[in-house]
């Protein structure tokens, strides 16, 4: 039946090994190219953009004072939520949460960079690390702030709330026997220093978002379970503004009201251990 | 030709001929897949759109907590024919809390949910498993899903003393959050110790343990 075939041996040969060879090639390429993006260990903690990478975003000057050349206190982690597929709460025409929240969180980054503050980002692009590598980042320092930053679907314009985590009480928390504190659990020892920050930042945020709440809430919200450290997640209503530029305008008050709340919190708060 | 080159083309050929044949059936798998699915849904809603009442159902005043502006709940009295038995009673009152609010604007949870179960075990823990709308349908963000679980935690403490705390299952499964942002995992406290509407807080600390923190009605 192949000698019918209108193809010689070595042609049939040739093409043979040419796909094999070409497929090889492919292969090793798709490889390289894939190990080439795999994180490495320390990427969460990637240098994220300077302030003067962003000439777009500039900031009014809330508290004048010059970096110190020794960083002192904690290390506050920023957390833009959701990110990637993860677009979050979803506004009139292209505005999505995970953009807005990644605007907020690159100007709270210079700003707090500014103050002295060592500061470090859950992400700094459009990916979507999960609830554990956002804890992770947090928990891999031993004096951590972590903020959240979010924006709602739905709510009054302009109105800013802080929350903290509030563990159900019906569960008791037993003391580990081993030591190790359960990831779930990590938070359970912070929820004092954790309202306590949450309060300070929700009474600078409503000296400057007229009707946002005096104090803070507690609230189950997932991604604050596991830090094992102070944790607050903050909310700016909301996408559904008509203007996303009146998004854009709430950045400079809510950096500076984190700014602010943070140096208050800062000497009370040494370790930030509860 | 070599044998060898011979033996490796048909092999090759019969893998693509294998291939076309499994391919045309796993499109046949997946399509038959998702009817019974669709199926499924309509006849559980089907089900439970029917109204729930048993022989010893009583007339009875009921405060079933919808949105009362953009960032709280408070109740609202409405007329009921209520169960005397634990699981019956928070099943109407869920019901009621999903299917009649006053006004639209009033609505805590998607119009499209439905409870698809709700069992309570002998420790007073009460499972409550909504279907996939409840998550995909509320919007995201921690003060919309504040809302629909504060909505259905006040409505079950307020109307079924014997329940001590609420998992909130999705179509039969525990997830990680409602819609990206409210804990999912972990247990509701519904204890009355805690009197609805107190808020919990007090100068800005938890103290009664009891979610959520929210103003009074």
């Amino acid at each position: 039946m192949f000698a019918a075939a209108p193809w010689n041996n070595s042609a049939i040969l040739f093409g043979v090994r040419f796909w094999f060879l070409a497929a090889i090639c492919l292969g090793v390429f798709a490889a390289s190219v894939m190990f080439a993006q795999l994180p490495t260990a320390n990427s969460p903690q990637q240098p994220v953009q300077s302030p003067a990478q962003q000439p777009s975003q500039t900031l009014p000057a809330p508290v004048q004072q010059a970096a110190p050349a020794i960083r002192v206190g904690p290390v506050i982690v920023i957390d833009a939520a959701h990110g990637g597929t993860d677009t979050g709460a979803r506004g009139a025409g292209s505005t999505v949460e995970k953009d807005v929240v990644l605007t907020f969180a690159r100007l709270t980054r210079a700003e707090l960079d500014r103050q002295g503050f060592h500061v470090v980002m859950t992400r700094t692009d459009d990916s979507n690390p999960s609830y554990d590598d956002r804890a992770a980042i947090a928990n891999a320092h031993r004096d951590a702030v972590f903020i959240s930053l979010h924006v709602s679907s739905t709510g009054t314009p302009g109105i800013a709330r802080v929350y903290s985590y509030l563990f159900s009480t019906t569960v008791p928390i037993s003391p580990p026997s081993s030591g190790l504190v359960p990831w779930n659990e990590a938070q359970q020892p912070y929820t004092d220093t954790s309202h306590r920050l949450a309060d300070i930042l929700q009474l600078e945020l409503a000296q400057r978002f007229t009707g946002s709440p005096a104090v803070s809430e507690a609230v189950p919200i997932r991604e604050l379970r596991s830090i094992a450290a102070p944790a607050v997640a903050i909310e700016m209503s909301s996408v559904s503004v008509t203007d996303p530029h009146t998004l854009t305008a709430f950045a400079p008050p809510l950096v500076t009201a984190i700014a602010r709340g943070l140096l208050i919190y800062r000497p009370t708060n040494a370790t930030g251990a509860p | 030709m070599p044998t060898n080159l011979k033996l490796v083309l048909v092999i090759l050929g019969a893998a693509v001929l294998v291939g076309l044949i499994s391919l045309h059936g796993l499109n046949q798998r997946v399509e038959q897949l998702g009817e019974p699915k669709t199926s499924d849904d309509r006849a559980r809603r089907d089900l439970l759109a029917a109204p729930i009442s048993t022989s010893s159902d009583v007339k009875s005043k009921t405060r079933i907590f919808w949105a009362a502006g953009a960032d709280k709940t408070a109740p609202v009295e409405v007329d009921l024919e209520l169960s005397s038995n634990a699981t019956v009673r928070a099943k109407q009152v869920l019901h009621a809390l999903v299917t009649d609010p006053p006004t639209p604007e009033q609505r805590t949870l998607p119009a499209d949910a439905t409870l698809l179960g709700f069992y309570v075990l002998p420790d007073g823990t009460a499972i409550a498993d909504f279907s996939q709308a409840l998550a995909s349908q509320t919007p995201s963000g921690i003060l919309s899903e504040e809302l629909a679980v504060d909505s259905i935690v006040r409505t079950l403490r307020g109307n079924v003393s014997t329940l001590k705390r609420l998992k909130i299952l999705i179509h039969g499964q525990e997830m990680d959050t409602l819609a990206g942002h409210v804990d999912l995992t972990g247990f509701f406290d519904l204890s009355p110790a805690t009197p609805p509407g107190d808020g919990g807080r007090t100068s800005g600390k938890t103290t009664g343990a009891s979610y959520p923190a929210q103003a009074s009605p």
